[in-house]
């Protein structure tokens, strides 16, 4: 008997512990529901204040719901690496773009490592990286392990903006986390605008300040490119259009809230037909005052041929046209983008941004964004706009104009604006981006999960459901089959399902639909365990046992094969948790707790519950059905 | 109650028959396997999947003509309850433009019938491509670690069996997947995540049933010729028929329950279960065994079992 006090004590630990960590959980739902019980608002803001540190402990320490039952935003986003080392490299040939291009092309279809990919893809050529990366000195070797080193800052750096965007942005209890090289996970709880939080993310933010040319230099440049047909010719590297062109976000969507609708699939608009046919100069036009511009319909058109490898080698040394951000109107309501030509080395970029404000403009009273620059910018922006008095300077955001505002004197104070904003909200999240600073790389979302909270808590009711009948028809079969001895089997089941709730509890994991799924499976494997116990019982009753050593030998043969199984369950359990990805971790995860869990009930309690009701004479031979 | 009590089923004697059903069952799955292929849901596939509730009942085919009509080409199913559907596309984008583009067309052709999105996914090729070659290295991954754990705890021709049955058991499953997936509309059949979750748990379980018969076959065997072997193996098998079904039997009852309560997003994974709990049980009292027994008699070794 000494041996089962220390088991009993055992036990009652185990389950003191699952309910004291359940506790808060209860609390929080307990609190939840009064607060939305009062009838008036005051009342219940009262309530609020008076229990704030009740309430938000309960909350802090409570069971978490994973996104699926509380709705909202989950995301996996890649950091464009390959774009990372392309902005690294210098003295790019004809070579270095067929060899990125099919580097590119190597890595949608692969999982390796992208500087990997990189290395084999110079060294299958024969070229050493050193001609493109870093040192002519360096051997191969020493830039992967740089690259490599900076492909690990820039996914740090990644998160770390992104944090800061939700932080600034507001979403409560966010989750961001790196996967592998260049992955980002993001789960974001309770988001109602999809669309803002999206372009939040996948902002680049990247500002710069850059030279307009003059208005000959930019008709001169039209008319070299005039001639180049819309349609891309295929085997040209279009270096800033992925291969994986799925779901990326092009640069210039961040600016795009102009309701220009992108042709989703092969939908029979009439531009995009007859754009395969045309050359750029049937969608570019002259203004009377010198000005170029493309029709919206044309935008997006005119700017992927824009950014073609082949198409900037016409322009003159140095320089870029570039769509504006947002259309003018003609009078007739007609709206068209101008065009401008720039130089392509930026004067300044939004590295030296340091603080940054949304407000509405003091003339036309139109969102826009105030800037103001660090010790270093302000200098370099004195010196540029002393230098242009007369000249237009782009303000260029994620590659597009915003605006071209003619300089009229030397700005000494380290201040400008961008204007050309659509919506205050819209100028918000520039501000946030901005003061966050800008992503290393563009980034692009691989996949996406939304739930809406109505879906969230019809999973809710259905996970209930299945529980409680889970549970009673569980319970109630073992009762039926093994009599009493499947009261102990139930208690022990009782148990086990605290014990899995309250380790999810405990170490902050969620409980998502599938984990729910996972418990409910967990009830029927658990009784597993005694269920080859009673049958080894009635097996040993059946040969003229006494019940004390039948039970006891029930359970001391039965262990082998319960151990087996354990261990079986819990290792594809545990492989599902390490391969698996999103939702089927939460089902793993909740399986291997019960698995493990139940080891400990169907072993040792259902053991000591015996051994108590052996003792009160409660049970005989035939308890066991 | 007793069910299953002192059977004297001649299990080993009947293998030939189990051995022809198993490889017809393998074989009309691997059949379909080629022909029909499987049914992949967008996790293994790339796509959106979108979840739509309308505020009355709506036909499935009227939801199918407005789509098509707003040039989403896709599959529109019922999902769950009746007001709701499954539209799956092969759209790669902006989920915001597909969102607007089926709201607005939704909208416009049925007025006076709201509907709202309840659910999005989207999943780039890239990532779809990741999914599943992880979800073959944690299959591969299982059979392997069992193959090992069986072989230390007994040997390793029982280990070799045991994984042979779990073999067949997920292509059983693989193969019914392929011959009803998209036949049955509460219930596309779809192998995604969930599907492989269940194949993994299948695996995990199918190894427990058949890890109770070889433990009695082990605790028997101890001592006794190769000429009683037969004989053995039929009592061992009749005696731990009865725990052998039961545990299959709670696990039964739990995936039921899911497959009834716990909505259209389980169901495919309790189906899955389903079967797979079936073919296993039956797999390691008609599959397992005999081929443990087969070996054996065609073994010059004698059995070494290790453990207790």
């Amino acid at each position: 008997m000494k041996n089962n006090s220390f088991k009993l004590i055992l036990i009652a630990v185990v389950a003191l512990a699952s309910v004291w960590s359940l506790w808060p959980t209860w609390r929080d739902y307990a609190l939840t529901k009064q607060l939305k019980s009062f009838h008036s608002s005051e009342d219940s803001l009262k309530f609020a204040i008076d229990h704030r540190a009740e309430i938000e402990q309960a909350h802090a320490k409570s069971l978490k719901l994973g996104l699926d039952l509380r709705g909202g935003m989950h995301l996996v986003m890649e950091v464009d690496i390959l774009d990372l080392i392309d902005q690294k490299a210098w003295n790019k040939d004809a070579n270095y773009y067929r060899i990125m291009a099919n580097v590119r092309n190597a890595a949608s279809n692969s999982s390796s490592n992208i500087v990997d990919l990189l290395a084999s893809g110079f060294a299958k050529e024969k070229i050493k990286l050193s001609r493109y990366f870093y040192d002519m000195r360096d051997s191969d070797q020493d830039i992967v392990s740089k690259l490599k080193k900076e492909e690990q800052d820039a996914l740090m750096r990644a998160r770390e903006i992104i944090r800061n965007r939700i932080d600034q942005y507001g979403v409560a209890e966010p989750v961001i986390q790196t996967q592998g090289s260049q992955r980002l996970i993001i789960e974001l709880s309770g988001v109602t605008d999809e669309a803002r939080v999206r372009k939040l993310l996948m902002g680049t933010a990247k500002l710069e300040f850059r030279l307009v040319k003059e208005p000959q230099m930019l008709l001169r440049a039209v008319e070299e490119v005039a001639s180049v047909p819309l349609q891309a010719t295929p085997q040209l590297p279009a270096t800033d259009v992925p291969a994986d062109s799925a779901m990326t976000a092009a640069p210039a969507t961040v600016a795009a809230t102009a309701p220009v609708a992108a042709p989703i699939t092969p939908s029979p608009a009439p531009e995009t037909s007859s754009v395969a046919t045309k050359k750029l100069s049937d969608v570019i036009g002259m203004l009377p005052n010198g000005q170029v511009f493309t029709p919206a319909y044309a935008r997006d058109a005119v700017t992927v041929v824009l950014k073609r490898q082949d198409v900037a080698a016409l322009l003159p040394q140095d320089t870029q046209l570039l769509l504006a951000a947002k259309p003018e109107q003609t009078a007739s309501g007609e709206k068209y983008y101008l065009i401008y030509l720039v130089q392509k080395t930026p004067e300044l970029t939004g590295g030296v941004i340091t603080e940054a404000k949304a407000t509405f403009s003091a003339q036309d009273a139109q969102p826009e964004v105030l800037m103001s620059m660090n010790d270093e910018g302000t200098s370099k922006w004195a010196r540029i706009t002393g230098a242009n008095i007369g000249k237009q300077i782009a303000i260029v955001l994620d590659g597009a104009i915003y605006s071209a505002p003619v300089v009229q004197s030397r700005i000494p104070s380290g201040n400008s604006v961008i204007n050309g904003i659509g919506s205050l909200d819209e100028a918000k999240d520039l501000e946030i981006i901005l003061k966050a600073g800008a992503l290393p790389a563009p980034v692009k979302i691989l996949e996406e999960r939304t739930v809406g909270p109505s879906l969230g808590s019809d999973y809710i009711r259905a996970g209930m459901l299945s529980m409680m009948w889970g549970f009673a028809a569980v319970a109630i079969f073992m009762i039926v089959y093994y009599n009493k001895a499947g009261i102990a089997a139930d208690l022990a089941l009782v148990l086990n399902i605290l014990v899995v709730i309250a380790v999810l509890a405990n170490f902050g994991a969620s409980l998502t639909l599938p984990g729910i799924a996972g418990i409910v499976l967990t009830m029927g494997m658990a009784v597993d365990a005694n269920v080859l116990i009673y049958e080894r019982i009635r097996e040993e009753i059946a040969e003229g046992k006494t019940l004390s050593m039948a039970v006891d030998v029930g359970y001391k043969r039965a262990f082998s094969s319960i151990l087996d199984s354990h261990v079986t369950t819990l290792a594809a359990a545990f492989l599902l948790n390490v391969y698996g990805v999103g939702p089927v971790q939460g089902f793993a995860v909740t399986l291997m707790i019960g698995t493990a869990a139940s080891l400990f009930t169907a072993i040792i309690v259902s053991r000591v519950l015996f051994d108590l009701l052996l003792g009160s004479h409660f049970m005989d031979e035939k308890s066991f059905g | 109650m007793r069910l299953f009590q002192k059977t004297k089923f001649n299990f080993i004697g009947h293998r030939k028959i189990a051995y022809t059903i198993s490889v017809v069952l393998l074989l009309s799955g691997m059949v379909s396997l080629f022909v029909r292929g499987l049914n992949y849901g967008i996790d293994f596939k790339g796509g959106s999947e979108v979840v739509i509730r309308f505020d009355k009942p709506v036909d499935v085919a009227d939801v199918r003509a407005i789509m098509m009509q707003a040039g989403v080409n896709g599959s529109v199913k019922q999902y769950g309850l009746d007001r709701s559907m499954l539209l799956r596309t092969d759209f790669h984008g902006e989920t915001t433009t597909l969102k607007s583009l089926i709201l607005n067309s939704l909208s416009a052709r049925l007025p006076s019938n709201p509907a709202a999105i309840l659910s999005i996914r989207a999943v780039g090729p890239s990532i779809a491509s990741d999914m599943k070659i992880s979800a073959i290295k944690a299959l591969v991954a299982a059979l392997v670690g069992i193959l090992i754990y069986v072989s230390f705890r007994f040997e390793f021709k029982f280990a070799a069996a045991g994984v042979a049955a779990i073999f067949h058991d997920v292509l059983t499953v693989l193969g019914l997947f392929s011959l009803l997936g998209g036949l049955i509309d509460f219930m596309p059949l779809e192998v995604d995540q969930s599907i492989i979750a269940a194949f993994l748990t299948i695996a995990g379980y199918s190894i427990t049933d058949t890890v109770v018969v070889y433990d009695r076959i082990r605790e028997r065997l101890r001592g006794q010729k190769p000429s009683d072997y037969e004989r053995i193996f039929n009592e061992s098998m009749n005696q731990t028929l009865s725990r052998t079904i039961i545990t299959s039997g709670t696990l039964m009852i739990s995936v039921i329950v899911l497959f009834i309560f716990a909505g259209p997003a389980i169901r495919s994974l309790a189906f899955a279960m389903f079967a797979g709990i079936l073919v296993g049980t039956y797999s390691s009292i008609f599959v397992a065994a005999p081929i443990v027994f087969d070996w054996q008699s065609r073994s010059k070794n004698p059995i070494k079992l290790r453990g207790a």
